[in-house]
């Protein structure tokens, strides 16, 4: 859309888009092998437009400013675009702790020209979630009575950049803003507001419910981040599940960080009863902080006491991943019934997938499990040559 | 009670390494052909629960994993005479589904042991990373076919002989991450030394991991923990009280010393851990910054005297 952008200013001053020509039915008169295909594509451009061997910010601090003004009591996305919002942020909490486990999430409202934080910035999903859970519901009971006025970008920016500003520098800091209104009302010029964001490194990215608002794509592209208008709650999903991988590193610091692995006292093996630092409460058993002896119920957690960083090896693990990405396999047709999925024995009906080095056929199914869920060709763990190869760099 | 529309899928991955169930019949402690009627015995029971019960076995060999049921439909089309007196109904008084498992892993089994594997490629461990790889996307293409009204609930049990493989790391933890997802619940009966790798899965995925103190009483084993569904479990007073017997070590390894550290330093851009500071990552070779905390103590040791004077 941005090349589109420079070159001519209105869609309609483009060539035309013959877009139904894109779809085509088989011989039974159903379009879902074509609508498959489609899907496919827009899967595979997605995968392909990860870059390699690109450092990532593997530790993030997110902020979301979730835009509650009068212009999200519109019911273009069902109730309402607030709840509609609310519930989408749910589910991208989910997976965003699910791909960034060692990572922080924030959430910041603005309303009636002010801002102010619904949910501190803190590694536990829980919490965030029944934050947007009350929210939603609060709003569906008052029938959305308390989203007035117009959202103010300036005010929300710094505060989310005054708390990223005591991160410490080798960490990710990421804004990302939801903006349902066209305007934004603030106290001062918002340009000094950008210029002090882009120098603090701090990444962010604006998606759009409504129209383009010229101020949110300047923010977006001068702090290096992205801008995205949503065309229906499908697309919004797709912008915001975008945001869930980690980025491609903009500062350059890095550094050793400490961290605790405590071990786990189980309720069986003693009895003791202890104060239990993340839920206020005594309970029997947890996690001791290898430092202070402090305990938690969950991880990965930092420490009140001590200021040390608790995560569990399986957490690290979880991002290795991303260091070692699958390559796509290469598509090709075969005729209807002659060979059957490696991992799954369904028989191949149009294209299969081949993994270039094991050169094992996957069915399109399993080809899609194992990029998306699996990240590591069943082929290529069987094959011995390449049970070294693989993990080289980490074991 | 089981909900109408829930249905129960078991996978069971038998790890067939011949260097191990070789050492162990020469010895004379234990043979893979009893093993293996045990299995059956144990997945007949399971069929018998519920009618719709669905099952796969997957031997996991040296350098291959194969589906000894259901039968995968292979090019060369079978012997049509062997194919039907098999079929036949009646034909031995032994119930069809029965009968139909029992002969397809026998003779997918007999397959197996026939063509071996290459010499250079004896391993003494066994690589159940791909198996269980294998049995999640069977898994996965079972929950797109029954989508709907039918909730799948899925199981895979690992029976494990010979020892981890400590070069499969990266890929078990992929699978396990992916099981988690996936809600698939991990079992793992070993009959050779405790597995690290098996313990931290079934702790992720809340299954059993159970090791089996005597041979003989394998089947018994099997029938009285691993037959029963994974939600049923949490019923049982026996089971629920052996699900988490043993504490599960999270602990990492640093890469230096391969030994196991509880506060370690983590680089940021490769999460590699060491267990002291260096100036240098090994991993991705980034230089870093000597720590702030030690000029920060510098400063108030020098401070102090003078207060204190």
């Amino acid at each position: 859309m941005e090349e589109q952008g420079e070159d001519k200013a209105y869609r309609w001053e483009g060539d035309y888009e013959k877009t139904w020509e894109a779809l085509k039915e088989d011989e039974t008169g159903s379009l879902q092998a074509s609508i498959e295909a489609e899907i496919n594509k827009a899967k595979k451009r997605r995968l392909q437009q990860r870059q390699r061997n690109v450092r990532l910010g593997m530790m993030r601090h997110l902020y979301v400013v979730v835009d509650l003004s009068q212009a999200m009591c519109d019911q273009d996305l069902k109730p309402n675009r607030a709840v509609a919002v609310l519930k989408a942020l749910e589910i991208f909490s989910e997976k965003f702790f699910d791909q960034n486990p060692i990572s922080q999430l924030g959430f910041v409202s603005t309303c009636a020209k002010r801002a102010e934080v619904l949910s501190d910035m803190s590694g536990s999903l829980q919490k965030h979630i029944k934050v947007l859970q009350d929210l939603g519901q609060k709003i569906i009971k008052t029938n959305a009575k308390h989203c007035t006025g117009e959202p103010s970008l300036q005010n929300s920016l710094e505060l989310c950049a005054k708390s990223l500003k005591h991160m410490p520098s080798h960490t990710s800091k990421e804004i990302l803003v939801v903006m349902g209104s066209l305007t934004t009302c603030d106290p001062g010029s918002i340009h000094d507001t950008i210029t002090q964001i882009a120098k603090q490194s701090i990444r962010c990215s604006v998606i759009g419910l409504s129209a383009e608002v010229h101020i949110c794509k300047y923010l977006a592209k001068s702090t290096k981040g992205t801008f995205g208008i949503i065309l229906d709650e499908s697309h919004f999903a797709d912008l915001l599940t975008d945001h869930v991988p980690p980025p491609a590193e903009i500062s350059p610091e890095s550094s050793l960080i400490k961290m605790g692995f405590p071990h786990h006292v189980s309720p069986h093996e003693s009895g003791k009863i202890s104060l239990c630092m993340s839920r206020n409460t005594f309970t029997v058993g947890g996690y001791f902080c290898p430092q202070c002896q402090a305990k938690y119920s969950e991880l990965p957690v930092q420490c009140v006491i001590c200021a040390l960083t608790l995560v569990s090896a399986p957490h690290l693990a979880r991002s290795y991943h991303h260091f070692f990405p699958l390559p796509m396999f290469k598509e090709q047709e075969v005729p209807v019934g002659s060979l059957t999925c490696y991992s799954c024995c369904k028989p191949i009906t149009t294209v299969t997938y081949v993994c270039e080095q094991c050169a094992i056929s996957f069915c399109m199914d399993c080809n899609a499990f194992i990029h998306e869920t699996l990240h590591s060709c069943p082929g290529c763990i069987i094959s011995t040559n390449h049970v070294h190869t693989t993990t080289n760099g980490v074991v | 009670m089981a909900n109408e529309e829930e249905r129960q899928l078991l996978v069971v991955i038998f790890d067939v390494n011949p260097v191990w169930w070789g050492i162990k019949s020469l010895q004379g402690q234990a043979q893979i052909t009893k093993c293996l009627d045990c299995l059956l015995v144990f997945v007949n029971s399971y069929l018998m629960l519920r009618h719709d019960n669905k099952l796969a076995i997957i031997a996991s060999h040296s350098t291959k994993s194969v589906f000894l049921y259901p039968a995968q439909e292979s090019n060369q089309s079978p012997d049509p005479s062997k194919a039907s007196t098999s079929d036949q109904a009646g034909g031995d008084c032994r119930y069809e589904h029965f009968a139909k498992v029992d002969d397809s892993v026998t003779d997918k089994f007999k397959e197996l042991m026939r063509d071996g594997c290459e010499k250079n490629d004896i391993r003494r461990d066994s690589l159940i990373a791909g198996s269980m790889a294998i049995a999640l996307c069977y898994i996965h293409r079972m929950q797109i076919e029954s989508h709907g009204n039918t909730k799948l609930n899925a199981r895979i049990l690992v029976i494990k002989a010979a020892d981890d493989a400590a070069s499969q790391y990266m890929s078990f933890m992929n699978v396990i991450f992916a099981a988690q997802k996936e809600r698939v619940v991990v079992d793992a009966c070993i009959l050779g030394q405790d597995s690290g790798l098996l313990q931290q899965a079934c702790d992720m995925t809340s299954g059993m991991y159970l090791k089996v103190p005597h041979q003989d009483a394998f089947l018994q084993y099997l029938l009285t923990a691993f037959l029963t569904e994974a939600e049923l479990r949490k019923e049982s007073l026996v089971l629920a009280q052996s699900s988490r017997p043993r504490e599960v070590d999270y602990r990492a390894a640093c890469f230096c010393h391969r030994s196991l550290v509880d506060i370690g330093f983590v680089c940021s851009v490769c999460l590699s851990i060491f267990c002291q500071f260096s100036p240098i990552c090994s991993t991705c070779e980034t230089a870093f910054k000597p720590p702030v905390q030690a000029s920060k103590s510098r400063k108030k040791r020098r401070a102090l005297p003078a207060n204190g004077t």
